[in-house]
């Protein structure tokens, strides 16, 4: 059903139908469904096949299209595109931004898209010796490329203990992300996918908070009644790489 | 150049899609009473009252006929001091466009004076194609009726 002949040959058919049942004064369009008999949906004995290579191609395929537009206006046709364009138009709000929300522990998050390389299943971090406390979680591989793994959960004071081995569930991911060409890896629990919101929706942080995360905040977020912090990806990154060396 | 396929019975004509605002379905019309042979009357653009003009009529003498594929083209027309007004143009077979060059237009060689809104043609497979003069369609007196209330003060 997901060819363009079929669904066309249904819809001259049905045409036909209606026009038959609702007793309409003009004749119902024929058309010749070439397509379905000698064409690509048909045994493909088509001459022109050769030279368009599939029935999508051809002008009479075309044509065949554009005569299903003439045909009688069904009811209240005019009513209802009269309605539609005596209202004014409406211009959606431009400067939107795009971001993928994503959760660390109990905490909703948001980066920018460009930020953004990949999200990969959850694999194996291999432990780099002597680096065991500090935010660098070890190395992973990613495409055959050995890349850091970081946790923003640590940087952003999220993570109130450093657990050994978080029980793994089915919704974490490793987020592959790539800020003034150095590149990392970054676990989180969850991925809810991309949102695009205006700048203006973005709320002031109470000025009375005093977690970590809020440095790096640009703003609250209201998605789906939750809040969302979307981070500084400058301030975030500049102190993910400083914490590398 | 991109142009906008048309038809007047049964001949295909063009318009010059620069030209053009948008192509809107058949909307419903509010008559114009008194109104020259020609136009159709008045529809609501989006908040605008801008008049129709149906060519089947003007050109042929019988009005486009009610299908699907009869549109109403919303053109910028320039008035007598050559500000651009909008005005829909009710024309068959309005479901095609396709891309040509100016020099691809000979003259006609005909030249009937009434109608000082038929440009050149073109020859394709199919026949010939003429090139419509949106801005010449209307006489100078319907085009000043039409659009002499936006002369006055509001």
């Amino acid at each position: 059903m997901n060819n363009p002949g079929d669904k066309l040959g249904i819809l001259t058919e049905t045409i036909a139908a209606t026009a038959y049942s609702s007793g309409l004064s003009s004749p119902p369009v024929v058309v010749n469904d070439c397509w379905n008999k000698i064409g690509a949906n048909g045994d493909g004995t088509c001459r022109e096949l050769e030279k368009f290579i599939h029935c999508r191609n051809c002008p009479v395929y075309s044509s065949a299209g554009t005569r299903l537009l003439d045909r009688d206006l069904p009811a209240n046709y005019r009513r209802e595109w009269t309605e539609l364009f005596s209202r004014r138009k409406t211009i959606a709000a431009l400067g939107k931004v795009s971001v993928v929300i994503f959760r660390i522990d109990t905490e909703w998050l948001a980066l920018p898209i460009p930020v953004f390389q990949e999200v990969v299943e959850r694999r194996t971090i291999h432990c780099l010796p002597h680096r065991r406390q500090g935010i660098v979680l070890g190395l992973t591989n990613i495409r055959g490329e050995l890349l850091i793994c970081v946790s923003v959960g640590r940087l952003l004071g999220l993570e109130r203990e450093i657990k050994k081995e978080k029980p793994r569930t089915i919704y974490d991911r490793l987020m592959v992300v790539q800020w003034n060409s150095s590149r990392l890896v970054f676990p989180v629990d969850e991925v809810h996918g991309i949102h695009r919101y205006h700048p203006d929706e973005l709320k002031e942080i109470p000025a009375t908070l005093a977690k970590n995360a809020v440095n790096y905040s640009r703003g609250i977020l209201s998605w789906l009644s939750k809040s969302v912090g979307c981070l500084d990806e400058e301030l975030l990154f500049y102190t993910l790489n400083r914490s590398l060396t | 150049m991109l142009f906008l396929l048309f038809q007047l019975g049964n001949d295909r004509y063009v318009l010059d899609a620069s030209r053009v605002v948008e192509v809107l379905p058949l909307l419903e019309l509010k008559q114009i009473p008194h109104a020259p042979k020609g136009v159709a009357g008045l529809f609501n653009y989006r908040g605008h009252p801008v008049p129709a003009v149906d060519l089947s009529q003007l050109t042929l003498d019988q009005p486009a006929g009610q299908r699907l594929s009869t549109r109403i083209i919303v053109v910028n027309y320039p008035d007598q001091t050559g500000k651009n007004l909008l005005l829909g143009l009710i024309a068959e077979h309005a479901t095609e466009m396709i891309r040509r060059e100016s020099k691809d237009f000979v003259d006609s060689g005909v030249n009937l004076g009434v109608a000082p809104y038929l440009g050149p043609v073109m020859m394709d497979g199919k026949g010939v194609i003429q090139w419509v003069h949106e801005q010449r369609l209307l006489s100078e007196k319907v085009r000043d009726l039409l659009f002499s209330e936006r002369m006055q003060p509001a």
